[in-house]
């Protein structure tokens, strides 16, 4: 029997899920920012790399002057398909897009932020895209649109979530902090617009981003043992939300006006309404890959099939009468963002957005391949009206 | 691995794509729950690239960073258990799988005691040794050992008392 046993447990185990892309694309940006380059120990060994480099640089220019005259043709190798975007953000007014592609950010709008290939953990930006706040290192920097820094906060480690508040006047960000230090530390902060102000509101936090509720005095965020926390600012007072269909939550979603809070789970998803009542639970076992608010509705994107990269998206009403099922629409990838009537869905070469039954391209992954500065991605300005 | 020791962006990235799987399932078969397998994971991995410059180049990295993984999972569950043992079960959730047996399977896996439901995933789902387990959990031999007779045992007992019902 045992052994039969052991069969079937190797077996099992190599039927457990896949880590969701996203998250592999932070863990890596956070383990690259990590890294501690060695250098090489010997003396001999670094006047070799030494001399090896200048060769280079002399080939290098000769090859310079050969490919100025047309003789030489320059290729870094063949180009390698890139994954989507993994963290989007089409903020309210910003009329533009921000995302982040292998811990490279970058942001387009239309009210000239340019800004390409900035290595960080997480990213958001502002109401209006005034200016994005992004984990670069060990801090928490402002950038305005012009690329100038307008402010920086040192960080206890590196950062795993960032959200502005809707008012644009706070953020709330969540620090991996030292864990020479703590042994668990996933520590929420929050910090005023402007870079100042900062305050530790639970060192006990999970890596999901923080929600704001509309009225910005507010937000949800995943405490321990994946409770979702309501955390009042007016009051310094956190509200534990225990009900047992929003245990162990992976993401959560205030509506964009009133007090409605969804939360997701692995396997449900729910609408808490105020005080703590569960307005809707989705059926179990639903699988939900993403959850936002598509204006007054409620959004859950799922998984459609195993071997297909498309999801189903479901659009509920939500009001005091109840929650009915509005619409099912197919999409031909997963949803990543969500504001206005506006939902964006990542493709296979790059960012769809628009109305759920007119999507079109608006980020585009150029064939580039990676290399030492980066991944390139190049976002088709023009394409999208967000307001 | 010597070109990620020296801050090669493109082979932190093979090594990346190579481990991050396997290590991510180890994270999740421990603690039972995506979320919590998305911080151990993301953890394991970033605590063993900024430890790549004290890594021996000639030992495989998988064992190492599974060591750290697992490591991270039981120190975040003991105290994750500490913290909210009054209200919180150590019941992780159950994943989807294939079949019907295999569903009964993974419930029972879940059931384990901790120490044992670690032991199991290292041997079975990651492969190593019992020797390999006990330098990863920094226990003898004989413990790991113990600890996946009693597993087997257990498993077996209440996969009986679940075709008996």
């Amino acid at each position: 029997m045992s052994s039969e046993l052991e069969r079937r447990l190797e077996g099992l185990l190599a039927e457990l899920p896949e880590p969701e892309p996203e998250v592999g694309e932070r863990a890596f940006a956070a383990s690259v920012a990590a890294l501690r380059p060695v250098s090489p120990a010997h003396r001999g060994f670094r006047s070799a790399v030494i001399a090896v480099a200048a060769m280079l640089v002399l080939l290098a220019i000769a090859a310079g002057s050969l490919a100025a005259g047309g003789v030489l043709r320059l290729s870094f190798g063949k180009a390698t398909p890139l994954p989507p975007p993994s963290e989007l953000s089409l903020p309210r007014g910003a009329d533009g897009i921000a995302a982040i592609v292998y811990g490279r950010l970058s942001v387009t709008t239309k009210s000239g932020f340019d800004l390409q290939g900035l290595p960080v953990t997480a990213a958001a930006l502002s109401p209006h895209a005034l200016y994005v706040a992004a984990g670069v290192g060990n801090s928490l920097v402002a950038v305005a649109p012009d690329g100038r820094r307008a402010w920086s906060h040192p960080t206890d480690g590196s950062i795993a979530a960032i959200a502005w508040a809707p008012d644009g006047l706070r953020i709330a960000y969540v620090v991996r902090s030292d864990r020479r230090r703590r042994a668990w530390n996933l520590v929420l902060h929050v910090i005023w617009g402007n870079g100042k102000h900062d305050t530790v509101i639970d060192h006990n936090a999970r890596g999901a981003t923080p929600s704001w509720r509309a009225d910005s005095l507010a937000f949800a965020y995943v405490g321990a043992g994946g409770r979702p926390i309501v955390y009042d600012l007016a009051h310094e007072s956190r509200r534990v939300i225990s009900m047992a269909s929003a245990r162990h939550a992976t993401r959560l979603a205030y509506a964009p006006s009133g007090t409605e809070l969804a939360v997701q789970t692995e396997t449900l998803v729910s609408v808490v309404g105020r005080p703590q009542t569960v307005v809707w639970r989705s059926v179990p076992g639903t699988q939900p890959l993403w959850i936002g608010w598509l204006g007054s509705h409620l959004l859950v994107d799922t998984r459609s099939g195993m071997f297909t990269p498309k999801s189903r998206a479901r659009l509920y009403s939500v009001d005091p009468a109840g929650v009915k099922l509005v619409r099912s629409v197919l999409l031909p990838g997963p949803l990543l963002w969500v504001y206005g009537q506006i939902a964006a869905v990542g493709s296979h070469d790059g960012v769809l957005a628009g109305r759920l039954e007119r999507l079109r391209s608006v980020l585009r992954i150029r064939p580039q391949p990676c290399n030492p500065e980066g991944c390139e991605i190049a976002i088709g300005k023009g394409d999208v009206q967000i307001r | 691995m010597r070109r990620a020791r020296r801050g090669d962006r493109d082979a932190a990235a093979d090594l990346f794509r190579r481990y991050w799987r396997d290590a991510w399932r180890a994270a999740f078969a421990i603690t039972g729950r995506r979320a919590l397998a998305d911080d151990v994971a993301a953890d394991g991995f970033e605590r063993a690239f900024a430890a790549l410059d004290r890594f021996d180049e000639r030992r495989p990295f998988g064992p190492w960073l599974h060591r750290i993984v697992a490591n991270r999972a039981l120190d975040i569950l003991r105290m994750e258990r500490r913290l909210s043992a009054e209200e919180l079960p150590d019941t992780p959730d159950v994943a989807p799988v294939r079949a019907a047996d295999d569903r009964s399977l993974l419930t029972v896996v879940a059931d384990l005691p901790l120490e044992r439901r670690v032991a199991v995933v290292l041997r079975y789902g990651v492969g190593m040794t019992p020797k390999q387990i006990a330098e990863t959990l920094d226990v003898p031999v004989g413990t790991v050992n113990s600890r996946l007779a009693r597993a087997l045992e257990q498993l077996r007992e209440s996969l009986e008392v679940e075709h008996v019902e």
